[in-house]
């Protein structure tokens, strides 16, 4: 007996050095790669999830919406969105509502809003259906109870190019940059229309590019467009356009070439179209 | 020795002290595991909520359930760890049990034959053990990863039913090898070993089929869709894995074996009993050692084709975080040899005569520790800031050399022939060669040793000139040159020694208690090293559940510190060792003598004796 | 190697042959002497955390060589036993069980005392690649992909000069600053960084990877290092932002000319 328990004891310490020799290497947890990943097999709750990461980031929506917050706003507050989406337009169920609001955002202006938000299944934002879904899972989160699944349909279902499975992420990354587009072609393809007007003085979700060209130097207009922040034209608020060009990807995917185009056409933009 | 007592409170402050000293270290240690395992089951929780009501509509879309406490992943790979142990246990003894039996009956010696039964009656338990452990294995498999065992029988489904069946074969054989021992004629009773060790060998290569698929899948679409099963068996490391756990099997078996000798040495009463199991320690050991030294070159193999099947995998193995396992493998193998060693050169005491040999341990020890070193420093190093500069970038210029391939197959080489040195030793312990040509035989075989050594080193520094394919090339000439130097040096050894004078007796018994701890010592490290090696098989396809088919999604999916790993590894041999301890006081049962009314305990056992008259040469 | 530390402990060791000490004063010696031969005699120093590892084997191999011989052993022992309970040790041993925690006070003292550091990180030097990536908008397979241009090698040696001389240009126009003109990883501005800027010419470097892992370095740099590789602050930029493929190609193929290495071939296929 007194052998067995002294055989354990050594087993029990040989062991217990092996342990101490592990500790003493680098520790290092690697976890998957983060994707977002549609998959149809989603239930409600992940959905919720993916949808709140793409409203605060691929979406881009938390550059003009708030949550939470009252007062004198630019854009509806989202905070109470799933309470009060199904009670905007009688008849029209929240997952109607929210989808139209996404689709086809000018149909229906909220009382005392003014139009502006660009279309969101398409360039620069370009969410798919599957991730608009996410979203309105998310949107019916804040303030009520989601009940959309991946399988739900609505009016606009069909109307964004269909979800590929692939990661979000890659998918954005990995848009093609090499073929040669002149001024308005660059301005179109980063979807700059959707903010900026350039053949009218009308306000939109940002200034008029109208008569640019008068207006700002060539080194400003590189400054406002690498660094949006730095100056902030009167009347519009900081931070809408920096947070929408990094959500899309846009100084990932712009080359320098493409920037001295661009630049060059909003020089050539003097408002007398 | 002295009387005199040492005072109590002096031991106990010392104690105290030591305590003291190391408590600090083990408590950072302990946080780190406690925040590991706070972290995980906060992840486990998170993916345990909203989960939708099961109905046998939807029962097959669930992909994981969560295993309390510890978790599914760790539940599942500690059985799965101990299924392993206890299957090599089961598959290896009969292998050499086979040998023994084989020796006995060329020989005609009958305490082969003793031997290889008393090996053999630690199977039937054991063998219980290893189903017990596959079935619970299988059912937590289907439990708590029921997509990925799904997805895995739809490969598979073929391999099943033959798999169960050759279960009935080995059980069958297993236990006519075992109860039919003496009983037929010892062709037929050599015909059933044969048999029983191809059964248990073809069950090996399919479970193998299996786990090598999920690490190189091969056999199927791109979807993951089945194109061949005889692909999806024939993968890129299921050859590999076959060999190397067919050798180490053979090296873990007999360790185990030799810790069973060492445990019947210690608590034996008589001299007859003592030379018995002490000479079971002794091929035990003997068995495992021979096994070791291939075993290094079976894992290059391996090793190869994971680099051959993706360039990716093979950096995960010896690049990224896994390149640190390494290091703590290093250390476990660097200990077997020094044990190994450490047990022939103490046991050269019951030789009388191996005196003459002690002067040459020191140096044999030098070599041993170089070696170790160097197989044991990293490539990359754990530096401060502040000592990196002082080196000039993450690579020690001198130890940076050391850190590699080439490095480390010198090293390995060269472990082997001062292992083998020291068995040449203690062979030639008590014998006195009487042949004319003796001196010369021995410059002989010097000489073969020097050119052996510096033709080995010589490739391991030209390795750093050549390009990698050359490099890994050079393996080869190394091992065979280390080959041709044992087998040549044995040949020489053989003649040399024919008609050898004896100076003494081997004094079988007579072996100082150390030496068998020595035993355990290697069986524990074996067993140890057997769970980490596990570890990295399977940890290599980080978030994968089959590499690059289907992705593990579970909250266990991240791949968990080293640290933690080897506290799941040192559970998983703790929980071994106490399965075996049950193990060998079972088949100790049998030797002793029936219980009597009124006496109240039982005879000292009488089994041994028996068979251990014939224990000295 | 540090001649002037390693010659007097030799020198010593030798002088101690004439001595006469025990086993125990010569493992003593031993072990000082292997503990001042690895902190010292080396140059540049080793890692602490080296240090420790060696010495730890060091020791192992040590107590092997004290327990194997059993006259050794009972000589330890009766030494042992005789310190602990002879009259005449007992100051000695008063003054130890005394020392013992004075010294791991200190030793924790000592740890306290350190002026913060950043910790010491045991980075991934080769982090694993992933299976393909994705150039300006071009899939690139990093498992079976080859250089497009190795092969003009043996087929056009003369095209092969050409891509040789733009991968020089591009190598000096770019590279030179950090990994300096003899691809030592010593350039101008190397010294600012942490980690150190890659050593080409150093055979574990680029000599052990197949050319399309370099290819993946170079055009993601250090944003695109996975995360197991952190900690990481490396300044190596993301060059697809400002080389073309076939300059990438080409400075690769330069990198190997220059540096005489030879990349990893694939390993073949059973």
């Amino acid at each position: 007996m007194k052998n067995a328990l002294a055989i354990f004891g050594f087993t029990v310490i040989v062991t217990l050095f092996y342990w101490y020799v592990g500790q003493q290497v680098p520790q290092k947890e690697t976890y998957p790669p983060k994707t977002l990943e549609i998959r149809p097999d989603l239930n409600t709750a992940e959905m919720v999830e993916i949808g709140k990461e793409i409203v605060s980031g691929k979406g881009t929506c938390l550059s003009c919406h708030t949550m939470g917050q009252s007062g004198s706003l630019r854009f509806p507050d989202l905070g109470n969105i799933g309470a009060v989406a199904g009670t905007h337009k009688p008849g029209v169920s929240d997952v109607e509502y929210l989808a139209e609001s996404i689709y086809d955002p000018n149909a229906f202006i909220v009382e005392g809003f003014l139009p502006g938000m660009p279309v969101i299944h398409k360039p620069p934002i370009s969410l798919n259906d599957d991730e608009i879904l996410c979203v309105i899972a998310y949107l019916q989160s804040l303030g009520g109870t989601p009940t959309v699944t991946m399988q739900t349909s609505h009016k606009f279902s069909g109307a964004a190019p269909p979800s590929q499975g692939a990661p979000a992420a890659a998918a954005a990354a990995g848009a093609a940059v090499s073929e040669n587009l002149d001024g308005p072609g660059i301005f179109a393809k980063y979807g700059c229309m959707a903010c900026h007007s350039v053949d009218s003085p009308a306000k939109m979700v940002g200034p008029s590019l109208y008569d640019v060209g008068k207006r700002l130097s060539k080194a400003e207009m590189y400054e406002s467009i690498l660094d949006p922040d730095a100056k902030i034209t009167a009347g519009y608020p900081a931070g809408v356009m920096a947070a929408t060009l990094k959500g899309g990807g846009f100084y990932e995917k712009v080359s320098s070439k493409d920037l001295n185009i661009l630049v060059d056409y909003l020089v050539s933009l003097k408002g007398n179209k | 020795m002295s009387k005199r007592k040492i005072p109590f409170y002096i031991i106990s402050l010392i104690v105290v002290v030591s305590l003291a000293v190391s408590i600090k270290n083990v408590a950072e240690s302990w946080q780190l595991q406690r925040e590991l395992a706070r972290a995980q089951s906060v992840a486990g929780e998170a993916a345990q909520q909203a989960g939708p009501q099961i109905t046998p509509e939807n029962s097959h879309t669930v992909e994981y359930r969560k295993f309390p406490f510890v978790g599914s992943r760790v539940a599942v790979w500690v059985i799965a760890e101990l299924h392993l142990m206890f299957a090599a246990f089961v598959l290896a003894v009969p292998m050499f049990a086979l040998i023994i039996e084989l020796i006995g009956y060329y020989t005609k010696d009958k305490r082969y034959d003793h031997l290889a039964y008393e090996f053999t009656k630690l199977l039937s338990t054991s063998f219980s053990f290893t189903a017990s452990l596959g079935a619970l294995l299988t059912f937590m498999l289907i439990i708590y990863y029921p997509k990925l065992t799904t997805y895995l029988i739809a490969i598979f489904s073929p391999t099943f039913l033959p798999y169960v069946l050759l279960f009935f074969a080995e059980a069958g054989f297993l236990y006519a090898y075992y109860y039919g021992w003496g009983k037929f004629s010892p062709k037929v009773h050599i015909a059933l070993g044969v048999a029983l060790n191809l059964v248990g060998t073809t069950i090996m290569f399919i479970a193998n089929a299996w786990l090598t698929f999920m690490n190189t899948p091969a056999g199927i679409n791109e979807s993951g869709g089945l194109l061949s099963v005889w692909g999806a068996i024939t993968n890129f490391t299921w050859m590999p894995i076959n060999i190397h756990r067919l050798i180490a099997n053979v090296a873990f078996g007999g360790s185990i074996a030799a810790a069973y000798g060492a445990y019947k040495f210690l608590g034996a009463r008589s001299e007859e009993e003592k030379a018995h199991y002490d000479w079971m320690g002794y091929v035990g050991n003997f068995i495992a050692i021979a096994a070791l030294l291939p075993l290094p070159f079976a894992g290059y193999w391996l090793g190869k084709e994971i680099y051959a099947y993706s360039q990716s995998l093979g950096i995960v193995l010896m690049g990224g975080t896994f390149s640190w396992l390494f290091i703590i493998q290093a250390v476990l193998i660097g200990n077997l040899f020094l044990a190994a060693n450490y047990y022939l050169w103490v046991s050269m005491e019951r030789i009388e005569g191996a005196q003459r040999f002690r002067k040459f341990i020191k140096y044999l020890l030098a070599s041993i520790t170089v070696c170790f070193i160097v197989w044991a420093t990293p490539h990359s190093l754990v530096a401060t800031v502040e000592e990196a500069r002082r080196m000039g970038g993450s690579h020690h210029p001198m130890l940076g050399v050391l850190g590699v391939m080439s490095a480390k197959n010198t090293a390995v080489n060269i472990l082997i022939l001062t292992t083998y040195i020291s068995f040449l030793l203690y062979r030639r312990g008590n014998r006195e060669a009487t042949v004319s040509w003796a001196k010369l035989g021995n410059t002989v075989q010097f000489l073969i040793f020097a050119v052996v050594v510096s033709f080995v080193v010589f490739l391991g520094v030209y390795g750093y000139f050549v390009e990698a394919k050359v490099r890994i090339g050079l393996s080869v000439p190394q091992v065979l040159s280390v080959l041709f130097a044992m087998i040549s040096v044995t040949v020489i050894d053989i003649f040399m020694f024919k008609n050898a004078k004896s100076i003494g007796p081997i004094r079988w018994g007579k072996i100082p208690a150390r030496a068998q701890y020595a035993l355990f010592f290697l069986a524990v490290t074996f067993t140890w090293l057997m769970g980490l090696m596990g570890y990295v098989r399977a940890g290599l396809r980080q978030h994968w559940h089959v590499y690059g088919v289907m992705q593990d999604t579970s909250p266990d999916a991240f791949t968990p510190t080293l640290g933690f790993a080897s506290g799941v590894v040192s559970v998983t041999v703790l929980i071994f060792f106490t399965f075996i301890a049950i193990v060998f006081w079972l088949s100790g049962l049998s030797g002793k003598k029936d219980w009597e009314a009124g006496t109240g305990k039982t005879a000292p056992s009488k089994g041994g004796l028996d068979l251990a008259e014939e224990g000295q040469s | 190697m540090n001649y002037l530390v390693l010659a007097p402990i030799v020198l010593v060791m030798i002088a101690l042959r004439f001595t006469r000490l025990n086993i125990l004063g010569w493992l003593a010696v031993w072990w000082i002497a292997a503990y001042l031969a690895i902190s010292y005699g080396i140059e540049p120093p080793l890692p602490s955390s080296i240090i420790g590892m060696f010495m730890g084997i060091v020791t192992l191999a040590l107590l092997a060589y004290l327990t194997v011989r059993t006259d050794d052993m009972n000589f330890v022992k009766r030494a042992a036993i005789r310190f602990l309970t002879d009259k005449k040790y007992t100051l000695p041993l008063a003054l130890t069980v005394i020392a013992l925690p004075l010294l791991a006070a200190f030793n924790v003292y000592l740890d306290a005392a350190k002026a913060p550091q950043p910790p010491a990180a045991g980075r991934t030097v080769h982090p694993p690649p992933p299976t393909e990536i994705t150039f300006k908008g071009k899939k690139i397979d990093l498992v079976n992909g080859v250089n497009p241009y190795r092969e003009l090698q043996a087929e056009d040696p003369e095209a092969f000069r050409a891509h040789l001389a733009n991968g020089r240009k591009v190598y000096f126009q770019n590279c030179v600053f950090c990994h300096g003109d003899n691809m030592e990883g010593k350039g101008l501005f190397a010294h600012a960084f942490d980690p150190l800027p890659a050593n080409f010419q150093d055979p574990t470097t680029i000599a052990m990877l197949q050319e399309t892992y370099l290819f993946w370095r170079i055009a993601k740099g250090a944003p695109g290092l996975p995360e197991e590789s952190t900690p990481w602050a490396s300044a190596m930029p993301a060059w697809e932002h400002f080389l073309s493929e076939e300059e990438i190609w080409d400075v690769i193929l330069f990198m190997y000319e220059y540096t005489g290495h030879k990349p990893r071939e694939k390993e073949e296929v059973h």
